[in-house]
């Protein structure tokens, strides 16, 4: 029994080696975020197709509360005035869950590759360095790293840093993890199968034996934590940051 | 089939993700709060409007309603007005008549006794020389003498005041 957990396949390469960058490289990453990206897309069109002012459909009723919570969530912590942070971070949060739960239809997840999360966290991590200028002025924002006194100024730069570091991190620390365990628990399951079944004498037991029959069933009580809860929650949670951190940078 | 290493930043992956959050900010912007947020304030309009027509038609309501009390009570003050008229009319039609039955009772009465005295004064000159004409035979043939003139109206005086207060 050998178990393999690898990065994204690379789908396709143009061979032209570019400066910085590298070859040109289709990965499974980007694939599935595609794929992300239209289910999401289409979400919202079949929810907000033929609207209606009143007696409304369960649908629409559905797409208005997503409309509402995401209001609330972003106009709740962070005030009126980041109302145009809506649609941002309500894109981050959907791209964030559908990836998270994509590898429940057996595709591997984009947030399974630290590019994904290190990407978000860069852009977080702009927006809210954007608005620490905006707020204290370019001065001030460079003169906030000297607090309380001027000795602490590299360890402030390195909590500045540790930010985005830690947002993809996590994001990704947590994926990855329920990738490995739920490989280890298919191979795992399979060998344990194998081996009962293996039991059984000739031919029957030689041909039940290559089926992992415990594979059925035993992992999907598994993905409840694995998948659905820790990739909801990691989505949240990255959310739930991005708000903190730029709500908090709009403050002093 | 080449693999990715497990946990490494891949330059295209990166700039493809930052890309692709923005596209779908776009996208979710586009398709699910920009249509559903012109429908929820179209409704909270039409809400509104509802509204304003509901408080115009209160207020309409309560501006009949008033002038309904108005002139209920312009209508109650008016009968109340005829009425009282209608009382003091028919109180002082009561009284002239009145006053004319005590008028005309007051002519009769005195009219009636005017008569009375009128007929009684009548009856005691009639018996006056009557009863004048019988003492004056009775006396002569009694007496058998003749009195003078004068005695004799005096006599005849005298008796009839004294029938007069008899009477």
């Amino acid at each position: 029994m050998e178990l393999d957990v690898t990065g994204a396949k690379i789908l396709w390469e143009l061979p032209l080696e570019l400066p910085v960058l590298g070859k040109l490289r289709i990965s499974e990453t980007m694939v599935v975020s595609w794929i992300v990206m239209i289910l999401i897309t289409g979400l919202c069109i079949w929810l907000t197709h033929d609207l209606k002012e009143e007696n409304i459909s369960k649908r629409q009723a559905l797409a208005e509360f997503i409309v509402e919570k995401a209001n609330n969530f972003v106009v709740g912590n962070m005030g009126e005035k980041f109302s145009y942070l809506i649609p941002f971070i309500a894109a981050l949060f959907a791209t964030s869950v559908v990836s998270n739960l994509i590898s429940l239809i057996g595709l591997r997840s984009p947030t399974a590759d630290l590019s994904t999360e290190a990407a978000w966290a860069v852009v977080v991590f702009i927006m809210i360095t954007a608005q620490k200028i905006q707020t204290n002025g370019f001065g001030g924002y460079l003169k906030g790293f000297t607090t309380p006194i001027a000795i602490m100024t590299p360890f402030n730069i390195l909590s500045e840093l540790a930010t985005p570091v830690s947002m993809a991190c996590r994001h990704f620390g947590n994926i990855l993890s329920g990738v490995v365990i739920n490989g280890l628990i298919y191979g795992a399951l399979a060998v344990a199968s194998s081996a009962v079944l293996g039991i059984l004498p000739g031919v029957l037991g030689d041909v039940l034996s290559k089926i992992p029959i415990l594979d059925v069933g035993i992992p999907a009580i598994l993905s409840v934590y694995f998948d659905w809860f820790s990739g909801v929650m990691q989505a949240f949670i990255f959310c739930m940051l991005t708000v903190m951190y730029i709500a908090n940078a709009a403050e002093e | 089939m080449q693999v990715q290493d497990l946990v490494t930043i891949v330059p295209w992956n990166f700039i493809a993700t930052i890309l692709n959050l923005f596209i779908q900010v776009y996208l979710i912007k586009r398709f699910l709060f920009k249509p559903i947020n012109e429908m929820l304030e179209k409704r909270r309009a039409k809400a509104d409007a509802q509204i304003q027509d509901a408080v115009k038609a209160k207020d309409e309501a309560l501006a009949m309603k008033e002038e309904y009390e108005k002139n209920m009570q312009d209508a109650k003050n008016k009968a109340n007005e005829i009425l009282t008229t209608a009382q003091k009319t028919a109180a002082v039609q009561s009284e002239e008549m009145l006053k004319d039955a005590a008028l005309q009772a007051a002519a009769m009465k005195e009219k009636a006794e005017a008569d009375i005295a009128q007929e009684k004064r009548k009856a005691v000159n009639e018996i006056k020389g009557e009863i004048g004409g019988m003492a004056m035979e009775i006396a002569g043939k009694v007496i058998e003498r003749e009195i003078s003139e004068e005695d004799h109206a005096k006599l005849i005086d005298e008796f009839i005041t004294n029938v007069g207060e008899a009477s």
